[in-house]
């Protein structure tokens, strides 16, 4: 049984290299069948705004990777709900339907659950 | 489980310190590093947010030494071999990198 790997993705999508170099990490483990997780913390959140468009920025935004997690067999995908509050971002309204919101109880057992945890 | 959780960024303008106190579990352990050693700065924000949540506390002491901050007696002042063998003791490292 291969370990497992919880990743914690917690840049904005525009800050730099982070957010798309964390998604490429779970979807690289996706497709090798990992045991994989994703949680979205603190900005990491922003990633998940609906209606996101870098057209004028001449960048691609990371949503259309985003929607390609449960195809690659990630569907341990979670998001601190502490920080979707404080950022104004309702659970309902998130780019990813499949996203389960934790509080920061639920997310202390999610990190003690995963054997490795990577925080970008 | 237990986790190792390792900061290395300052705490003034970063929410690091402040993300990792709120998730940090009872068997688990905050271990500072380079500019994390800024939360040791009495009388502030960060400072005062760590020693309310008290975690199990390392500090890499030459960090502290360098930047003139003082120990506190809760805290366990260490060095790099005993940083390896901290990363051993705990069954995971969570870097916030």
């Amino acid at each position: 049984m291969p370990k497992s790997l919880l990743i914690v993705s917690r840049q904005a999508p525009w800050s730099g290299p982070s957010a798309r170099e964390a998604l490429d990490i779970v979807l690289a483990g996706g497709a090798f069948d990992l045991p994989i997780g994703l949680l979205f913390l603190d900005d990491g959140v922003f990633q998940l705004a609906s209606k996101q468009d870098a057209k004028a920025l001449q960048q691609k935004d990371l949503s259309a990777n985003l929607q390609a997690l449960p195809m690659f067999g990630v569907d341990e995908l979670f998001v601190c709900g502490d920080s979707a509050a404080e950022r104004g971002l309702a659970p309902s309204s998130l780019a990813l339907e499949e996203v389960q919101a934790l509080n920061a109880a639920e997310i202390t057992a999610l990190i003690d659950r995963y054997d490795q945890v990577i925080t970008l | 489980m237990s986790t190792l959780h390792v900061l290395s960024h300052s705490p003034f303008g970063d929410d690091r310190l402040n993300s990792c106190l709120r998730l940090i579990g009872a068997n688990d352990a905050l271990l500072l590093t380079g500019d994390a050693v800024y939360a040791l700065q009495p009388a502030t924000a960060p400072f005062n947010a760590l020693s309310a949540r008290a975690p199990t506390l390392y500090v890499l002491a030459e960090d502290a030494q360098a930047r003139a901050l003082d120990i506190p007696a809760d805290a366990r002042a260490i060095d790099y071999p005993a940083f390896v063998e901290l990363s051993l003791h705990y069954d995971k490292v969570n870097s916030w990198l």
